[in-house]
């Protein structure tokens, strides 16, 4: 699958405070990619620089194998929603969505406008000044603005926000038959629930590093993920933690999650057993994106390290 | 980007009224003058004491009586906005991931200044000429202690006015986008932007710091009215140089600010 959105060494720097740091990642055609972390994690700094808006101060970000820069040509072909909705208020929703076409030197209409304004489900209020719409409606109207160009690549910085269940549900089927059709798609989101259902791959970054990437499913452990209930957790934490196998180890509720892929559980138990941890229980864990996610970011370095 | 730019700020209420105020002036003073139609006005002399005399006559004084503040006020206030609404709506960064380039959007702001000043100028002519022919008439144009102007030299020397008068609006227009794109909302740059020209103008009043006055462009913004002395001649030069020098002064601010400025704010 051809790589669209890649990151390389990607750093940058605000005063002292490192945003990001060395993040490298890479979404495919027919990808969707979710970026999860924390606040302050560093996904919108990634986000800008994937789009040219800020400038890396080390590393390469290319879309469609082309380096990306202000204003690169390039981005004819994003949709993008970076830093919530903006408009000119005083304008028509309509005429916002014609003045950032025009921008681009284009005639209107574009290709995918009334598939956009479908999702968009203003009605007759996209006809209406701006400035009167709720958040919610400068979000859908933000999306269509996305959408509307038919791109093939899709870079959406918390795309669900303001937006009810039923338009949540809408963007979801929709950014599927995006990917569908071949589009790369990338979304920062906070909604695990909802990316849960949505990306094929996620990326995980806490303090402006990458902690996690790849497949959703071989992320959230599979079949490789434990519950393992202890006599001495934290002795147990830390016997498994030393364990080369063990790709990460979590505490929630008094019990440990513990990932280890290609591991028996009979292996975890003969390692707290040698080690003089009693063992009560050892179930296999269905981890829930949430869950993954809490386990990859709380206590950062070690996690990172691994 | 032009077309973009000229979209956003010539819908605005805002400018539609600062515009409709600049052609409302020269009809206020037409009517209050109306008695006075065809003769002087008072004990005046120059353009306000001619305004009475012709359509031609009352435009120019119009122009005279608002270019020293209100005008450039306006103006100042249409260019800061040019510079710093779509920062203060958020939209700049979608401008630039449409994409548009540095280049292109710098252009498409210089050239909306240019229209916006031209369109706050030609109002006032406008203005003043509309309620000129309704209430002076069209007549030759009178110039008190001297012969009538012919045709063509009255409408050379009038466009030789309004050009100028462009031109030395178009250097607080370029100060005032300027401060637009520096400042960090647009309410300040305008405040700014009325404060230099309040300051200046007072600065230019003042009996002592000439040397200082001369590089002043509102030192130079009345020169234009000498044009329509009795002898008629008025030396324009080195207002035309101070205004030039003004305005690349503030293209280049404006080019160094947009380019160290964080485009994703």
């Amino acid at each position: 699958m051809a790589t669209v959105i890649s990151a390389s060494g990607l750093s940058k720097r605000y005063g002292r405070r490192q945003a990001v740091g060395g993040l490298g990642f890479a979404v495919g055609s027919g990808q969707v990619c979710a970026l999860l972390g924390p606040n302050g994690a560093g996904k919108t700094s990634t986000m800008r620089m994937l789009l040219g808006l800020s400038r890396p101060d080390a590393g390469t970000a290319t879309i469609l194998g082309e380096r990306v820069g202000l204003g690169a040509p390039v981005l004819r072909r994003v949709g993008v929603l970076i830093d919530g909705p903006a408009f000119v208020p005083h304008l028509s929703g309509t005429a916002n969505l014609k003045l950032l076409w025009a921008a681009t030197g284009r005639a209107w209409p574009p290709p995918a406008l009334d598939d956009a304004l479908g999702l968009a489900g203003l009605g007759a209020a996209v006809d209406r000044k701006v400035k009167g719409y709720s958040m919610g409606m400068k979000q859908r109207l933000m999306l269509a603005q996305a959408l509307m160009r038919a791109p093939d690549v899709l870079i959406l910085d918390e795309p669900a926000n303001g937006l009810d269940p039923a338009e949540v549900r809408a963007l979801r089927e929709r950014l599927a038959q995006a990917a569908r059709d071949g589009a790369a798609v990338l979304v920062s989101s906070h909604q695990l629930a909802e990316v849960q259902q949505l990306a094929t791959h996620i990326v995980v970054m806490n303090r402006g590093r990458l902690v996690a990437s790849g497949p959703l499913e071989e992320l959230l452990g599979g079949e490789d993920a434990y519950r393992v209930e202890v006599d001495d957790t934290a002795r147990a934490a830390e016997v498994l933690r030393a364990e080369r196998r063990v790709a990460s180890v979590a505490v929630q509720d008094g019990r440990l999650v513990v990932t280890a892929p290609g591991t028996p559980p009979a292996a975890l138990v003969e390692a707290l057993v040698t080690a003089g941890v009693g063992v009560m229980s050892v179930t296999r864990a269905d981890r829930s994106l949430e869950e993954a996610f809490l386990t990859m970011t709380e206590g950062e370095g070690e996690h990172a390290a691994r | 980007m032009l077309r973009v730019e000229l979209r956003t700020q010539l819908l605005r209420i805002r400018t539609l009224v600062a515009l409709a105020f600049l052609a409302a002036v020269p009809v206020i003073a037409g009517l209050a003058t109306a008695s006075r139609a065809g003769r002087r006005n008072g004990n005046q002399g120059g353009l306000f004491g001619a305004s009475g005399f012709s359509a031609l006559n009352h435009a120019m004084a119009s122009l005279e009586f608002i270019g020293p503040l209100l005008l450039p006020i306006v103006v100042a206030m249409l260019a800061g906005a040019i510079g710093s609404s779509d920062r203060d709506w958020g939209t700049l960064r979608y401008l630039y991931v449409a994409p548009v380039g540095r280049a292109r959007l710098l252009a498409g702001k210089f050239g909306a200044v240019v229209v916006i000043t031209a369109a706050s100028v030609a109002f006032v002519l406008a203005g003043g000429m509309v309620i000129g022919l309704a209430v002076f008439g069209w007549h030759p144009f009178r110039i008190i202690g001297a012969p009538d102007l012919s045709m063509g030299d009255a409408i050379g020397r009038v466009l030789a006015a309004s050009g100028y008068t462009l031109l030395c609006m178009l250097s607080i227009a370029a100060i005032a986008f300027a401060l637009g794109l520096l400042l960090p909302r647009g309410a300040e740059a305008l405040g700014a932007a009325v404060a230099f020209v309040v300051a200046a103008s007072i600065l230019n009043g003042s009996p002592v710091l000439r040397a200082v006055q001369r590089v002043l462009p509102v030192h130079y913004w009345q020169d234009w009215t000498h044009l329509f002395d009795p002898h008629g001649t008025a030396r324009l030069g080195t207002g035309v140089v101070c205004q030039v020098a003004t305005i690349a002064l503030a293209a280049a601010v404006s080019v160094l600010v947009l380019l160290r400025r964080d485009p994703a704010a």
